[in-house]
């Protein structure tokens, strides 16, 4: 039979039907029937049918016949078949079961091997390489796998020093942010609802600078720039309109003045009195807390209103809110709440 | 590997009484001997081995040498360590080659049987013995010819790169001096050309070992055996290609923390890159020179100049060269960069020693120099001295 036997219909090859029933007798022995199975699913795997191949190889262990080489090779084999289709670790077991009959085995360690490489288990590959080596010292495959497993050995524990610096890295900058933050006794306070932590009096690291209490709408973050002095990520908002503006670098030594001027150099879309100018504006900050708000000067910097005792940065983005004093929306907006003025 | 060990010593003057009282000891040496008193007599043998005139007394008695080759080979445990120990001393004194190997003409078979043993606890003192006859080149030959003997059908070394190589090959003894004893027949042909079989996987497996924490031993011996095969021009490319992949296992011990800018540092091999802020560079100073000595081999051909300028070796050694405080390493460091910023100039990199000296300053530089040179070479033979502390 030059095909492998496929399903034989008796009705169209009546021979080849009567052919397999007498070669899949249950009579013969165990080994006869084992290595038909064996041939069986040799002829599956060069005709790359991996799946068949592998059921051939299985019956033929079913039969569990008393010759051991028979069945390293029925487990060498299925391990191979199983590596053709990406059961790398079921491939392994395999080759283990074959090992353990006969520990020399080459072809059960060649594949071991590759399948420790296919699992990335690259000190593994080595080893197993060595142990084969060990076998027949010139063995070729295996001289190229330990070539390869070892690199990648290396490559892989490059790449975990390099994330570990990185790490530790990120780490060294958020601690001097934290501490640049702290020493200008500025409060923080989470993003979330109802949380309050007051950064001044808990220890370095309390509020942290990853997860969702770093991140803004733009993902920009605090930055310390090389003459030590901080960038903020800064929303302006404008109630009457809900509208906002972000700024994403101001630095806490510019005044917000500077900002409006540049901002509202021509008045935005949205402002159809076009009355935000840059000298009508006026600056507020709400303290939460107590629901009060108050008055930024904008001749103000930045760094002088955050440390306002009654300043919270939320989320390590502060907020302001803008509005035209003169409008009828301010006078209605500041109606009924207390308003103070810093200075 | 102490000299003297317990037990009365005899140190200075020998004469005719010594010699009489260190042929009484025989009897007691004798295998069947009574265990405490043969215990004893080892003990006493083994501070004889301790001083020159005292080796020098044992190598007239062959008697006595070739009980103790029989002693260390016993399985009671204190007679055969002390008698391994005296061995190894016997055997770090080149005079005495003779003597031992005419007393017992086996020996170097047993000592290489036991130091191959996977069972025998004092297998490092055995290799300990024969690195030390190995130094002089007749008993290395003969060392070689055993090993070629003892398994036909395998390679000579195998056994020895195998027993050095697998971790935990003996659970009772390091097998850090088979290491040395690697080093020394590495001066042979026949064994370099086994080290460098391109067929085989035989120098990859040592490279490891050069960052073996635990003993300065088995790096020196390593080492010197990776610089002895850097002798082997022919092999150059295939040591710094990808198969074996030699420079930066020789770069490794020589790097610091190194904290490179991103560019560099990812033009840096794969093994050199971002190494952590608490790298420690090799500890012993010979040991650091025999790498730079080997890297200097490596450039000795044009590719091989090339290659190892390719891998970075520059970066490493410009750092190791404002680190190292060894005089005579900072020169072999020095004569090294020379060879990489040399005649084939490549764009980019910094003249570590680029200075326009004046005729007269450069004579004083180089009679400083010379001289320097010469202290340099009067420590080393102080510390020399006997082969193995």
């Amino acid at each position: 039979m030059k095909k492998a036997p496929s399903e034989i219909n008796p009705r169209e090859s009546p021979d080849l039907a009567c052919l397999q029933s007498i070669i899949f007798d249950d009579e013969r022995s165990p080994e006869e029937q084992a290595k038909t199975y064996k041939d069986e699913g040799n002829d599956y795997f060069k005709e790359k049918d991996y799946k068949k191949a592998m059921i051939s190889y299985t019956e033929g262990l079913k039969k569990k016949c008393a010759d051991t080489d028979l069945n390293v090779v029925l487990y060498t084999n299925r391990a191979a078949a199983q590596y053709h289709l990406g059961n790398f670790r079921s491939a392994l077991q395999d080759v283990m079961a074959a090992r353990k009959l006969k520990p020399c085995h080459l072809k059960a360690v060649v594949r071991g091997a590759l399948c420790h490489l296919e699992l990335r288990n690259f000190a593994e590959a080595v080893s197993w390489c060595d142990e084969g080596l060990q076998i027949d010292g010139k063995e070729k495959k295996l001289l190229d796998t330990r070539v390869k497993a070892d690199k990648l050995k290396r490559m892989a524990q490059r790449d975990l020093r390099k994330a570990k610096l990185k790490e530790k890295k990120e780490q060294d900058q958020n601690e001097t942010l934290i501490q640049a933050i702290q020493a200008r006794n500025i409060r923080l306070v989470s993003g979330a609802a109802g949380e309050d932590e007051d950064s001044a009096s808990e220890g370095p690291g309390a509020l942290s600078l990853d997860g969702p209490d770093a991140e803004n709408p733009c993902g920009a973050r605090v930055t310390l720039d090389e003459q030590g002095r901080l960038g903020w990520p800064v929303l302006f908002l404008y109630p009457e309109y809900a509208q906002s503006d972000f700024i994403s670098a101001f630095h806490e030594d510019s005044r917000f003045i500077d900002h409006l001027m540049v901002m509202f150099a021509e008045t935005p879309s949205w402002d159809v009195e076009q009355k935000y100018c840059p000298d009508n504006l006026q600056v507020y900050f709400e303290d939460e807390e107590r629901a009060e708000l108050y008055r930024v000067p904008p001749e103000n910097t930045l760094l002088q209103t955050l440390q306002h005792s009654r300043y919270s940065v939320k989320a390590l983005t502060p907020a302001f809110l803008v509005c035209v004093g003169s409008s009828p929306f301010c006078k209605n907006f500041l109606q009924g709440r207390k308003v103070h003025q810093v200075k | 590997m102490e000299a003297a060990a317990g037990g009365p010593s005899m140190r200075g003057t020998v004469d005719d009484g010594a010699e009489a009282e260190a042929g009484e000891l025989l009897p007691f040496l004798a295998l069947g001997a009574r265990a405490d008193l043969q215990a004893a007599a080892v003990r006493h043998v083994l501070a004889l081995t301790g001083s020159g005139p005292g080796r020098a007394l044992l190598g007239r008695q062959a008697a006595l040498l070739r009980a103790l080759a029989e002693l260390a080979a016993s399985r009671a445990p204190a007679p055969a360590c002390d008698a391994a120990r005296a061995l190894v001393n016997l055997a770090a004194d080149p005079g005495l080659h003779e003597p031992l190997l005419a007393a017992d003409p086996g020996l170097l078979a047993r000592l290489l049987g036991r130091a191959l043993d996977p069972q025998w606890p004092w297998a490092d003192e055995a290799a300990a013995a024969l690195a030390n006859l190995s130094r002089e080149p007749a008993p290395c030959a003969a060392v070689m010819g055993v090993l070629e003997a003892a398994e036909p059908g395998e390679p000579a070394l195998e056994r020895l790169v195998r027993a050095l190589c697998t971790p935990g090959y003996n659970a009772r003894a390091p097998l850090h001096y088979l290491a040395p004893l690697l080093s020394n027949l590495s001066q042979r042909p026949a064994a370099r050309s086994f080290l460098l079989d391109s067929d085989r996987c035989v120098i990859q497996r040592l490279l490891p070992l050069i960052q073996a924490a635990d003993s300065s031993v088995r790096r020196g011996g390593v080492v010197g055996t990776l610089r002895n095969c850097c002798f082997e021009h022919r092999h150059h490319e295939w040591l710094l290609g990808p198969e074996v992949d030699i420079l930066p296992f020789l770069l490794l011990p020589l790097a610091g923390p190194g904290d490179f800018p991103e560019e560099e540092m990812e033009r840096l091999p794969v093994d050199l890159q971002y190494l952590p802020p608490d790298k420690q560079r090799e500890p012993d100073a010979d040991i650091r020179k025999m790498l730079i000595e080997a890297i200097m081999l490596l450039t000795a051909t044009a590719p091989g100049r090339q290659q190892v300028r390719h891998q970075g070796a520059y970066l490493v050694l410009r750092e190791l060269h404002s680190w190292e405080p060894e005089p005579a390493v900072r020169v072999a460091c020095e004569k090294l960069i020379q060879v990489l910023i040399g005649d084939e100039p490549e764009c980019g990199m910094e003249n570590l020693l680029e200075v326009q000296v004046p005729e007269d300053v450069e004579q004083r530089l180089q009679q400083l120099d010379h001289h320097e040179q010469e202290q340099c070479e009067q420590e080393q033979q102080v510390q020399e001295g006997p082969a193995l502390p």
